[in-house]
């Protein structure tokens, strides 16, 4: 059987031609604005000016008259759809109660796209203001203005809705471990800090894009939404259409970085096309993307760490709040938190903690998912406590953290004993690749930070039909967002089959055709999806070797052979990273340049080289852009950042030079040991940064971001309080 | 033809050329670059009487047949891309580069290339791709 051997060279070790690169850089590619049908229309919403009010009246009668108008529908005539993720609190369009700037009251469906926008303005809404409430702990106040009274109506899915303190709370979590009070009694000195990291966007290029009409009995669906399945579902309760009538396609997407989960216009869609009998689609314009769509949870984090003599931890508590805005709808997870909200010291030996998280409602946009949910903000936060702490106990900062880096067998901040731990490894790896000796410039500072990222857990199948020519077809789920998964699948079959590449065509089906998957997320894809590719290459193998034939003989044989494989990751296992990163300060002004940055990762088997490569350097960028220049601002509800002008994103300018040092021979749980890579370069680089300023100037900041600004007052408070010490 | 009609309404609606992407709408994220007259532009706010009678080149007439350019392969092999969305303009906006600068520096590059946003790649891989292509 030749079958079993791969081809030499290993086909892991050649970089991969990406399946669907001829038509991404020909202009080929076809992404769901690019999709149009006859007859079809275009939609406009009518948003309220007012982040908390009472709906008195919809007028829609001058709009329904105006030219190329189809449809016009209020509240009224959708309710009770809401919808949502896990919790489906967030109405189609509301009818009794707008809960932030930009909330749906209305929409029309016209001939031409600015036909609707003239007629959603000519919409009179008679609004009756409520009082708002824009701060989290203000929020979670006993007389705090309730945003969600109807609460009990709400559909939750997957069993029952945890218990809430406050009827403004989203999601609540406590977990502890360990002898928190001995701990600290224990400690020789205890450190408090709080930091705060406000909202980002996730600011994808491609706005949010959607197309729906109805063939008979069946509801058509196209969209950026990079989890089709788990949009059908959420779909059939919210429109009240059995799920096996809906049939989601998700072509190429044009980013997503954990925004693009949650959808917002398919729904009034929906109830458009069933109006009208047309098919209807919908555009965001980017400032509606900044303005309503579901954006990273600012946090509050207040971390309080108990160490020995020698910096050793022996107790940790925290308390983190997180902004949910209006709607918990955009947060998939069971405890409507963002994902991982507790892991507030990830990477280390923690043997007892108490940590209580929660997300609050307030009247301003919803938040939802972005790459490596509560990552960033908790990162930050403890990756800073930790410099501080090497600082006052007079610790090289590195040294602390080999202190502290989790072994095998012990217990990290959540209460789960790592059977494995690659944390000291990657740190004598970071000191081996951080340069020695002073700095450049007098000005220059080295910081570091590290941390630790689930690899992916989920489960997927996905079909393999050994055709006649010889070829094998994968049919998958999997929407690819940019991250290369159907290349990915395509590699692992070819060489666990020993074939060349090009004889696997990856097909991606939509949700009539394809087996369920739930969707691009989570560091998922590769372990996940990957080892279904590897489940359905070997059963293919079986099948062929009981035949007693070679592939292309099978292939010959009348019926096609088909297999199903199927994929299953449920390890709890983390993946391990750390950042060096140099920057240079003027003092003068507060701006600062990264000069140097390391990142080691310990991302397992790396099965598309480019992609991974790819991965890291474009989530050190997006981490630097998050960690230095990006900021939503907000201000009484309303967001004032509503445009890539405002909202500014690093340009290419802005990317400084990264080296990356990959440890790749600890296998993880995915396809030939392989793990995950998409978010373990963007959460660290704002502590990295924060730490690199104190060593260079002694300036410590807080908050993310790490501006200019805020570095300059840190500056200007120094030297006046070194000038007149009183 | 109405005057407010943008070239970018004209290139994806009226002639089905959706290579051309929309992404901010106000000429700051590049998505949307086309060579009119071999001048880089904005297709999002470019008033498409401005171009009448003008040679309009988008990313659909990059390759020669199946024969895709040197800088199209080089996006492609090193990682020019991943979801996409902003190739088309990087690649007509990489293409005035290299008519202008035929080995551009670093310091030219991103001198360049600053009007084209991408959020997938951190710009790495853009940078590789054009220095390689004009290899």
């Amino acid at each position: 059987m030749t079958l079993t051997k791969p081809a030499a060279p290993d086909l892991l070790e050649t970089p991969e031609w990406r399946i669907e690169g001829r038509d991404k850089v020909t202009g080929a590619a076809r992404y769901a604005a690019d999709i149009a049908r006859p007859g079809m229309l275009h939609a406009a919403f009518v948003g309220s000016p007012y982040p908390h009010a009472r709906v008195v009246s919809v007028d829609a009668e001058a709009a329904r008259t105006m030219p190329g108008v189809r449809a016009v529908l209020a509240g009224a005539d959708v309710r009770p759809a809401r919808f949502g993720r896990r919790l489906q609190d967030w109405p189609v369009l509301a009818w009794d109660r707008v809960r932030f700037i930009g909330d749906r009251v209305a929409v029309v469906a016209a001939d031409s796209l600015e036909a609707a926008e003239a007629a959603a303005a000519a919409v009179a809404v008679e609004y009756d203001e409520l009082p708002a409430v824009f701060d989290p702990e203000a929020a979670l106040a006993a007389d705090a203005p309730m945003l969600h009274p109807d609460a009990a109506e709400y559909t939750y899915f997957g069993g029952t809705r945890p218990p809430r303190g406050h009827p403004n709370v989203q999601g609540h979590v406590i977990h502890e471990h360990g002898d928190v009070a001995v701990g600290f009694e224990n400690a020789a000195a205890v450190f408090e800090h709080e930091f705060s990291v406000p909202r980002v966007h996730q600011a994808y290029i491609e706005p949010r894009a959607s197309l729906v009409w109805i063939e008979g009995e069946t509801v058509h669906v196209v969209t950026t939404n990079k989890a089709p399945f788990a949009l059908r579902e959420q779909m059939a309760v919210t429109i009240g259409v059995p799920a096996a009538r809906i049939v989601v396609d998700t072509p190429h997407v044009g980013g997503d970085f954990g925004g693009k989960g949650l959808s917002l216009d398919e729904f009034a869609l929906y109830f458009l096309a069933r109006a009208t009998g047309r098919p209807v689609r919908s555009v965001l314009r980017y400032a509606d993307e900044l303005q309503i769509s579901n954006t990273r949870h600012a946090a509050r984090i207040r971390l309080r760490t108990g160490v020995d003599r020698d910096g050793r931890i022996t107790a940790h508590q925290a308390r983190v709040v997180f902004d949910g805005g209006a709607y918990a709808a955009g947060k998939p997870v069971a405890g409507l938190l963002p994902g991982g909200p507790t892991l507030t010291l990830a990477g280390y030996h923690v043997p007892a903690a108490r940590v209580e998280a929660v997300a609050v409602y307030t009247n301003t946009l919803p938040a939802g998912h972005a790459r490596a949910p509560s990552q960033p903000q908790l990162t930050f936060a403890a990756e800073s406590h930790l410099d501080l702490i090497a600082r006052a106990m007079q610790i090289d900062p590195l040294e602390l953290r080999e202190r502290n880096a989790i072994r095998a067998g012990e217990t990290d901040v959540d209460g789960a004993v790592w059977h494995d731990s690659l944390a000291p490894r990657v740190l004598a790896t970071l000191r081996a690749a951080s340069p020695s000796g002073g700095m450049a410039a007098r000005d220059n500072g080295r910081g570091l930070a590290f941390s630790a990222r689930h690899v992916g857990r989920g489960k997927t199948s996905l079909t393999l039909t050994l055709a006649a020519d010889g070829s094998i077809e994968v049919l998958t789920g999997v929407a690819d967002q940019g991250g290369g998964a159907h290349t990915m699948i395509q590699r692992v079959v070819a060489r666990e089959l020993g074939i060349d590449a090009a004889r696997v065509r990856v097909r991606q089906g939509d949700t009539g055709h394809a087996n369920v998957d739930p969707g691009v997320g989570g560091s998922r894809v590769t372990p996940v999806a990957g080892n279904a590719a590897l489940d359905g290459a070997r059963k293919l193998k079986a099948r062929i070797a009981e035949l007693g034939k070679t592939l292309d003989q099978a292939a010959r044989i009348a019926a096609p052979l088909v297999v199903t494989g199927e994929g299953e990751q449920n390890e709890h296992l983390y993946g391990v990273y750390a950042y060096s990163i140099e920057v240079s300060v003027d003092r003068e002004t507060g701006s600062f340049r990264v000069v140097d940055a390391v990142l080691v990762a310990d991302v397992g088997t790396v099965i598309n080289p480019v992609a991974v490569r790819g991965q890291l350097e474009g989530g050190f960028v997006f981490g630097l852009g998050q960690a230095v220049m990006e900021e939503l601002h907000i201000e009484d509800g309303r967001v004032t950042t509503t445009n890539l002008a405002d909202y500014k994103i690093p340009t290419i300018a802005d990317a400084p030079p990264l080296r990356l040092v990959l440890i790749t021979d600890a296998p993880g749980p995915g396809p030939f040991g392989a793990k995950s890579a998409g978010e373990l370069a963007n959460p660290a680089v704002g502590a990295a940064i924060a730490n690199a300023i104190d060593a260079a100037v002694g300036v410590r900041v807080m908050s993310l971001p790490i501006t200019a600004e805020k570095i300059r007052s840190l500056l200007r408070t120094k030297e006046l309080r070194a000038a007149d010490p009183e | 033809m109405r005057a407010d009609r943008r070239l970018i309404d004209v290139l994806r609606d009226d002639l089905g050329s959706t290579g051309t992407k929309e992404g901010c709408s106000i000429g700051v994220c590049g998505a949307c670059s086309v060579l009119v007259d071999g001048e880089l532009l904005s297709a999002c706010l470019l008033p498409a009487v401005f171009a009448d009678g003008s040679v309009v080149v988008t990313v659909e007439g990059l390759a020669q047949g199946d024969e895709l350019s040197p800088l199209q392969v080089a996006f492609i092999r090193e990682g020019g891309f991943q979801c996409g969305i902003c190739t088309p303009g990087q690649l007509i906006a990489a293409t005035a580069l290299l008519a202008e600068h035929r080995r551009p520096s670093d310091a030219e590059i991103r001198e360049w290339m600053m009007g084209n946003l991408c959020r997938c790649t951190g710009y790495h891989g853009i940078t590789r791709a054009i220095k390689a292509a004009a290899a």
